[in-house]
């Protein structure tokens, strides 16, 4: 296609990207409100925010948590609910300093209250002393942590929810991981509606776009910073995972949607025919677990006094 | 046309004109994966490229 055929369907200035479901081209600021519409419908539709909400939002500094707080901070008010930024700085030399600094920048851009949590304060040493010896499970040992990390920071702030930067293409991927697992309970867990005294409802309102389309947004509102890597970033299947579902996406457009409407199927129909299985208190720490000790206490290696 | 690839290197097409998708799935790019920026300006892929255009690849880090 020339660039003098490739215009904006709604004004026809120069588009900037082709969107698909509906087939449409769409210039900078038509695809920023089409970016914004969504997220906007996706919030009211799902009721993730009720009016007297106050929104704890998991601040990175990443590109997907400051597109959610950008967002957020946009539409909270108008619908009676308040942001509040928290960040978990796990202690990660060389990565978490930068994206820190990004973090504090635009929490006090937008003059948004901002909370910081360390893993040091937390759990008593910092991510990278605790992987010493096992660098090849950071991934693994960092999201147990940071999920511990961010109830607690909920907890501190008395926030009434938790919404997280999760994008289309992180949450279709942990569909097709589940499913390559044979895990089953994983794939139905639904945490959107929290458990009373423990977790509040945590909501993903960027799920509704993929990683490329909130990249883009970022760059057209100049917010894009091209931020370090995490250097213990990607467990061996999600990467796998996301090679996969990339050329998926590009060979037939609509996939990851498609793999996000089947999980919704899935919990319809297994909320019908049986309860979620039961959740009991951990021994050691009396967090929520499904056995008798939780994941962050077995981790650690914390022992019953 | 001037490619500037996601590690910054410079790669120089003798070709006169070609749609940019194509140009990425020769580099061995997912189209998907990466943002594209002619001459400063941010385009889909299905948009050509030719020969005195500059392409900018940007490809965006996980996780954040």
């Amino acid at each position: 296609m020339s660039s003098a055929e490739n215009r904006c369907s709604l004004c026809r200035e120069p588009a900037v990207v082709r969107l698909t479901e509906p087939e449409r081209r769409l210039c900078a600021g038509h695809f920023i409100e089409d970016v914004e519409a969504r997220v906007l419908g996706s919030v009211t539709r799902e009721q993730m925010i009720a009016p007297g909400d106050r929104v704890a939002v998991g601040l990175s500094g990443g590109k997907d948590s400051t597109a959610l707080l950008l967002l957020l901070h946009r539409f909270l008010p108008a619908l009676g609910a308040t942001p509040v930024a928290v960040t978990i700085d796990e202690g990660i030399a060389g990565y978490r300093e930068e994206t820190l600094r990004a973090a504090q920048d635009l929490a006090g851009e937008l003059g948004v209250e901002h909370a910081i949590v360390t893993f040091a304060d937390l759990f008593g040493e910092d991510l990278d002393a605790i992987l010493v010896g096992r660098e090849s499970q950071g991934c693994t040992v960092c999201g147990v942590l940071r999920r511990r990390a961010l109830v607690e920071a909920v907890k501190r702030v008395g926030a009434t929810k938790l919404a997280t930067g999760h994008n289309l293409d992180d949450e279709a991927q942990s569909v097709l991981m589940n499913v390559l697992r044979g895990d089953l309970p994983r794939l139905r867990q639904d945490t959107s509606t929290g458990q009373p005294g423990h977790f509040v409802p945590r909501i993903k309102p960027l799920a509704v776009l993929s990683e490329k389309e909130i990249v883009t947004y970022l760059l057209l509102r100049a917010y894009y910073r091209d931020l370090p890597e995490c250097p213990y970033a990607g467990t061996a299947l999600r990467s796998e995972v996301r090679t996969m579902l990339a050329g998926l996406e590009h060979r037939h457009p609509g996939t990851m949607l498609r793999l996000m409407r089947f999980r919704g199927g899935i919990r319809q129909s297994a909320r019908a025919a049986e309860p979620a299985k039961a959740l009991s208190t951990c021994r050691i720490c009396g967090e929520l677990t499904s056995g008798e000790v939780c994941q962050v206490c077995r981790l650690l290696g914390r022992k019953e006094r | 046309m001037q490619i500037i690839l996601p590690d910054r290197s410079v790669r120089t097409l003798s070709r006169t004109s070609a749609p940019i998708e194509e140009i990425l799935l020769e580099l061995g790019i997912n189209p998907t994966t990466v943002i594209v920026v002619k001459n400063g300006k941010v385009v889909p892929e299905d948009v050509t490229a030719g020969e005195d255009d500059e392409i900018r690849v940007l490809r965006f880090s996980h996780g954040g």
